[in-house]
């Protein structure tokens, strides 16, 4: 299978902090990849550097075939994103928000009412942002990911702010996505039990490394090998990060 | 660059009422300055439009210089307030046009305003004065001259908003810069070359410069090429530091 996304030693540094190193992911075309790790791992680094929001030190990486910097406007047009927190002009409704989007998008109009039904916020679509709840200023960042429909979804934390129930439908969304829209999605979280419900593969990452990448049952093995345990995933991951830590001097 | 992109942003937050009603109040100005104590005025040896110009730009290019500096921090607090920048700069558009928009929408805001001034000058001309044969050439070159002297304060203000997600910090640096050029003296060529001074001088020479208007013209032109290429360059060390 092909791989929508690489990235090669992408390495992004701020004076003598290292946020991300030596970076190699493979994300395949039509799956979902669970990027997890602690707060301050570097996902939002990383994704922040896919979409050009944040120049890499060193490294580069290709989406789709195009590669950065060469091909950033042709990349970002394939690319619906959801980064840490919902974006948004408070002055504007949900729908007038997500008509700005459509316009710079040049999609049809029709497309707006897509995304808002797909999210749940057809209803509320003349509320002004300001107004809304988190949980649907979450929903309304998802549905400016997710207009138009394009082929990669780069989503970082979307389930941060809702409730169970919000979670529920939005993991329930992301899951159907690779079939519904034949799209390819990036999806962060510090949650292995939120990834494990929804991703294909997973890339764990502890400060600023990757640690693993490969699919669920390929951790379960692998950490057979390395000796952590294999109960729970939960512990395995707590287990693979506190060794990690271990091995750079103690750093938490 | 789309225009009615950025002027449909500025829906809900008061910034063309704004430029409305402060252009009524900067063009009531000469028409109450000259009602209260017309011979005050009337009897000066001199055209009409330099008797006006005189007696109300100071005030007049005071208000636009603040419409500018509100209009600016408006159009960039939509932007940050509620981090729309960021979704903004992970769409495939160029930053540097939303920047060009949205300082062509605030010179075409001012543009309105000084008109309203103008034809409040006009109408202060022919009620109070009598009018000769060159007075709508000179009102003409008057408009032209004040909105060349407002560009680089107009693009300065926007570089300045688009640097400070904050909107109080911008507003803070630009109303100081406001009352620099308020404290400048006004007699030198040097201190009047400063943005949020050059709008106060007139074609008459007020308040004292006595220096070609095409040489402050040229400078003006100079200082909008500098602000505009400082965003560009600003822009991208930005990028690289996030």
């Amino acid at each position: 299978m092909t791989n929508m996304i690489e990235t090669y030693h992408l390495t992004k540094t701020y004076s003598d902090f290292t946020a991300v190193s030596d970076l190699n992911l493979h994300i395949q075309k039509g799956r979902i990849y669970g990027f997890l790790g602690p707060n301050g791992a570097g996902k939002s680094t990383t994704m922040k550097m896919l979409l050009g929001l944040t120049k890499p030190t060193r490294g580069t990486f290709q989406i789709n075939g195009k590669s950065y910097p060469k091909d950033r406007m042709a990349i970002l047009r394939e690319i619906g994103s959801f980064i840490e927190a919902p974006a948004f002009y408070g002055n504007l409704s949900g729908e007038e928000n997500l008509d700005i989007i459509r316009e710079i998008l040049r999609l049809p109009k029709s497309s707006v009412g897509e995304a808002l039904k797909t999210v749940g916020l057809f209803e509320h679509r003349k509320r002004l942002a300001k107004k809304y709840s988190l949980g649907m200023k979450q929903r309304l960042g998802l549905a400016g990911a997710l207009l138009g429909q394009p082929p990669i979804l780069i989503l970082d934390e979307p389930t941060n702010g809702l409730d169970p129930a919000g979670i529920h439908e939005i993991r329930t969304l992301i899951r159907s996505l690779p079939q519904k829209y034949d799209c390819t999605v990036l999806v962060s979280s510090h949650l292995l039990s939120e990834i494990e419900l929804m991703a294909d593969e997973i890339g764990i990452l502890n400060h600023g490394r990757l640690l693993f990448e490969g699919a669920l049952q390929e951790l379960k093995d692998w950490a057979q090998r390395q000796g952590l345990p294999i109960d729970n995933l939960e512990d395995t991951f707590l287990a693979l990060i506190e060794e990690d830590n271990l091995k750079r001097g103690g750093d938490r | 660059m789309s225009l009615t992109l950025e002027q449909r942003k500025l829906k809900r937050t008061g910034f063309f009422p704004a430029f409305f009603i402060g252009g009524l109040l900067a063009a009531s100005f000469p028409i109450l300055n000259t009602a209260v104590r017309p011979d005050q005025f009337i009897y000066q040896p001199l055209p009409a439009l330099d008797i006006l110009m005189d007696a109300n730009w100071q005030m007049i290019a005071m208000l636009n210089l603040s419409f500018l500096v509100v209009g600016s921090c408006i159009m960039y607090h939509t932007e940050f307030s509620g981090r729309a920048m960021q979704k903004m700069e992970a769409l495939p558009q160029r930053t540097g046009n939303l920047f060009a928009a949205k300082t062509i929408l605030l010179i075409a805001s001012l543009i309105f305003v000084l008109l309203l001034e103008m034809a409040s000058l006009a109408f202060c001309s022919y009620h109070w004065f009598s009018v000769d044969n060159g007075f709508w050439m000179d009102l003409l070159k008057t408009f032209g001259y004040e909105l060349a002297l407002f560009l680089p304060a107009s693009i300065l203000v926007m570089v300045i908003a688009s640097l400070c997600p904050n909107m109080w910090i911008s507003l803070g640096i630009s109303v100081i810069c406001l009352f620099v050029a308020t404290m400048l003296p006004t007699d030198s060529f040097i201190f009047s070359l400063f943005p949020f001074a050059m709008p106060f001088q007139t074609l008459t020479g007020a308040p004292k410069v006595s220096v070609a208007p095409i040489s402050v013209l040229m400078a003006a032109g100079g200082e909008t090429i500098l602000f505009g290429v400082a965003e560009a360059v600003l822009g991208k060390i930005r990028r690289n530091l996030a």
